[in-house]
């Protein structure tokens, strides 16, 4: 008797349970199982958000954006998670790291300006990137900036931000600027303004590039040491700030787009790769965003000054691809020496 | 069945819990079952039924929309491409008197200029410079001679490029005013979430469920019905309209999963109290219902036990107390009955007794007789002796009412025989009586010694001169012991063996009286392992045992 009243429950309970579990399944349906295509990337959100759009509506392939500092973005490549691409991050930072990227050659390339087509063949160029100082005009004053030189006056100390060379690309960027624009073509000869330029920070130092700009444009710093672009984006959303290209020179170096070298989905990297240096994305992000263009026909963007206004210097590409792990650790050694960490 | 039969008590109480627990358990069971799922079914309905409702609404707005692009692409055509504001502006205002908010109309030409605008400003992004083939305009011109619709820069735009053959006449391109799409998901009760194909978010009534570029969260453009995301679940319906957009309905049943669970804690909890109770009383209740039957139980081994003295005295039920009345009646009706047997039982043994006692054996009369005939011509003396002796002895076996005397006075009396004896067989009979003084105030059957006497001189004079009988009496532990000694001829094995069996049967099937009626006597009168037993030794003597309990 019992037993039977048992049986009886536990197939009522069953029963009730497989109801459950089949309305519920039922209801639940997967849609699409097509896998997107992953881009980890540096670049400012404002910058992304239309690419990527006008990307997904033009070619049908589902993305998905991953904000990240170059470095910590090659760290999750390394680290084998699913990553198709990195758009973004200097060839200079990114260069040590060529082994984990497939070589790819857009047919684009056949339309580059000439100084981007000689890049390795490793490494297809996105947009010219040079590295300026953003200042935040509402609070810095009478206070004169025009180059690295400015940023060491008293009225600046722990006012100044800068992102740890060794996290921000950009920051390694204004690294390798200021060590040839203060050696004078030599970076051996530019440590000594960098030890400076650390006690001028007053212990902050800040972990990735969009602190730097964000921060000057909300008025946590007067002023920052950041990448051309950003400061654009910071302008197009009404704030204000200005962009100060060093008189001590200024170092461009072209920002590439990388795909990932275990990618399944190769042929989506490779149309991503395609279109982000296509004709009209690069009018766009010239014209509309203030990236300078890699490509011959596109005209010079307005939001920012001509190439030619710019005293740009050079640096030795390949002396700072190899030096780059000991140039960021020299820094933070100086920086840690500084203040006693 | 290997189920093994448990104590009333025991199956009263598990019917008590059976019937009151199972049942509460199955219908709360089912109660909350039926509760989660016609929740869930009625979540599932309602979220369902909005978002057909919502993707109608937008339907709805965008044919408005796109009929009034058709009207404003009829005019131009008609027009050979000259842009009649008066004419626009009459089809604008009639399509889009529903919209609250006009919304903003604009024609622009083949490179890039305006024609018209509704609002009189037209985006940057559509006056660029010529060669601009991004957003909007790479929709126009993917996209010929057909309505289009497009989220850009957070606006809805539908666009309809007017083509001559492969050249761009002219593109009409309408931003819907915000109001019109968004007015019906703002007083949601769930998070909408409208997005193009894509994903990106056009309008929702929440922050959350997007990520930080502002497209819906992936795992629900991949799934949807019941999503664990972020640690939250949410019930999750997404449907496409025909014109490139979706809407996302979603609840977030976290809330409500927890209510749930707390609300079935607490059921489980209650019922584990209830459950606890209800066994614990009906282990009391059990008990106090059962009590009596467990009393009968008792009373019943009581009996069993041999105590007829119980008695069973129940007022708390008219079926128990008749029970215990009937019990009681039968056991005094047992009892009785026992009684009266026992009583028949004594009757018939003392009357048996009483006829063991009388059987002297007639020859040991015959020969007194003769003997004292004999006597009286030679010796009156001796003759006057016998004659006392023999009337002694016969008024002790009759007169003597008692069953029991003490072992003194069946010593004295057994002397009236002892005299006989020794008259009748002077020289050739000896005896000696060697019993303890301490046994003499005992109790034993009368005439006990007596016959054992008699067997000896039945047995050992056969063709000898002289007997010598010796009769011992003394006590071993409980019992009473008593032994006829005599060096006479002994009895015949073959006789022995008679005798003995004869003694272990209830009857006596021989002529041997003497010795069988007194061990009959003991066996009657004395339960346990007491009688009498008999060896002999041909030409060396017989030696009878008698064991009776000290008392």
């Amino acid at each position: 008797m019992k037993k039977k009243v048992g049986a009886i429950l536990v197939i009522a309970a069953l029963l009730l349970s497989g109801i459950c579990f089949f309305v519920i399944s039922k209801s639940n349906k997967d849609i699409e199982t097509s896998q997107t295509l992953v881009v980890v990337s540096p670049h400012p959100k404002e910058f992304m958000i239309p690419l990527i759009q006008e990307f997904e509506s033009e070619t049908g392939i589902r993305t998905t954006i991953i904000s990240s500092g170059t470095s910590n973005a090659i760290e999750s490549i390394e680290n084998g998670e699913d990553v198709d691409a990195l758009w973004g991050g200097s060839i200079l930072s990114v260069g040590p790291y060529k082994d984990y990227f497939y070589p790819y050659v857009s047919l684009n390339r056949a339309i580059y300006k000439e100084k981007y087509k000689k890049v390795d063949d490793e490494f297809t160029c996105f947009s010219d990137v040079p590295s300026i100082l953003i200042v935040n005009e509402d609070i810095i004053g009478d206070t004169i900036i025009e180059g690295y030189e400015d940023l060491l006056k008293p009225e600046l100390k722990g006012e100044i931000a800068f992102a740890d060379p060794a996290k921000s690309s950009s920051s390694f960027e204004h690294l390798v600027n200021m060590l040839y624009a203060m050696g004078d073509g030599n970076a051996d000869d530019g440590w000594e303004y960098v030890g400076k330029l650390i006690d001028q920070l007053d212990g902050k130092l800040l972990t990735s590039s969009s602190e730097v700009y964000t921060g000057v444009a909300n008025g946590k710093y007067k002023v920052g040491l950041t990448f051309e672009e950003a400061a654009v984006t910071m302008l197009k959303n009404d704030k204000h700030i200005r962009i100060v290209y060093m008189e001590e020179g200024v170092v461009t170096t072209p920002d590439g787009i990388y795909i990932n070298k275990n990618t399944d989905k190769l042929t989506e990297a490779e149309r991503f790769v395609d279109f982000m240096t296509s004709k009209n994305t690069q009018v766009y992000m010239a014209s509309e965003l203030g990236r300078r263009s890699v490509r011959k026909d596109v005209e010079p963007s307005s939001l920012v000054i001509a190439d030619d206004e710019i005293h740009t210097i050079s640096v030795k590409k390949d002396r700072v691809v190899n030096s780059k792990s000991l140039w960021t650790d020299r820094f933070s050694a100086m920086y840690g020496e500084k203040n006693h960490e | 069945m290997s189920k093994k039969t448990g104590s009333f008590q025991e199956n009263i109480r598990g019917t008590f819990i059976k019937y009151s627990l199972v049942p509460v358990a199955v219908i709360v069971t089912v109660a909350l079952f039926l509760f989660v799922f016609s929740w869930i079914v009625f979540m599932a309905h309602f979220n369902e039924q909005e978002n057909q409702s919502i993707v109608s609404e937008i339907t709805r707005t965008m044919n408005i929309c796109n009929e009034m692009m058709s009207d404003v692409a009829d005019s131009l055509v008609d027009n050979d491409f000259e842009v009649k504001d008066s004419e626009i502006f009459a089809v604008l205002y009639k399509r889009t008197a529903d919209f609250g908010e006009m919304g903003n109309l604009i024609i622009l030409s083949s490179d890039h200029k305006t024609l018209f605008s509704s609002k009189n400003s037209v985006p940057r992004f559509l006056t660029g410079r010529e060669s601009y083939d991004w957003g909007i305009w790479h929709q126009i011109y993917k996209n010929k001679n057909s309505v289009n619709t497009i989220l850009y820069n957070k606006n809805l735009y539908v666009t309809y490029g007017l083509y001559e053959g492969s050249n761009l006449k002219v593109a009409v391109v309408y931003a819907i005013p915000g109001e019109a799409i968004t007015s019906n998901i703002s007083a949601q009760a769930r998070y909408v979430i409208i997005t193009d194909e894509n994903g990106w978010v056009y309008a929702s009534n929440t922050k959350k469920l997007q990520n930080e570029y502002g497209k819906v969260e992936q795992i629900f453009t991949e799934r949807s019905g019941y999503i664990r995301y972020d640690g939250n679940i949410y019930y999750a319906n997404r449907n496409n309209t025909d014109k490139g957009l979706v809407v996302y309905t979603i609840n977030d049943i976290s809330r409500s999963v927890h209510l749930i669970y707390v609300l079935i804690a607490i059921i489980v909890v209650i019922f584990g109290a209830i459950a606890l109770v209800t066994i614990r009383s009906t282990k009391v209740s059990s008990e106090k219902y059962t009590k009596d039957i467990r009393r009968i139980e008792d009373a019943f081994e009581e009996v069993q036990n041999g105590n007829l003295d119980a008695k069973l005295d129940i007022n708390s039920s008219t079926e128990f107390t008749i029970i215990a009345d009937d019990f009681n009646d039968m056991l005094q009706g047992l009892k009785d009955q026992i009684q009266q047997n026992k009583e028949l039982a004594e009757h018939a043994a003392f009357s048996q007794v009483k006829q063991l006692e009388s059987q002297f054996n007639p020859h040991f009369l015959f020969n007194t007789l003769d003997n004292i005939r004999f006597m009286a011509k030679i010796d009156a003396a001796a003759a006057d002796k016998m004659i006392v002796s023999l009337s002694g002895l016969l008024r002790y076996s009759i007169r003597e009412m008692r069953e029991e005397v003490t072992v003194k006075e069946d010593l004295e009396n057994l002397q009236y025989y002892l005299n006989i004896l020794q008259i009748r067989f002077n020289k050739r009979f000896a005896y000696s009586i060697d019993v303890t003084e301490d046994i003499m105030e005992y109790l034993i059957p009368k005439l006990l010694i007596q016959p054992l006497l008699e067997n000896a001189v039945k047995y050992g004079f056969n063709g000898q001169e002289k007997l010598s009988v010796n009769v011992r009496g003394y006590q071993m532990k409980e019992n009473l012991i008593f032994v006829c000694e005599d060096d006479g001829a002994g009895i015949e094995e073959d006789m022995l063996r008679e005798i003995q069996e004869n003694l272990k049967k209830e009857d006596n099937a021989t002529a041997h009286y003497g010795l069988y009626n007194i061990h009959r006597r003991i066996r009657l009168m004395y339960k346990g392992d007491y009688g009498l037993d008999i060896s002999s030794k041909k030409n060396e003597g017989t030696v009878v045992r008698l064991t009776i309990p000290k008392h």
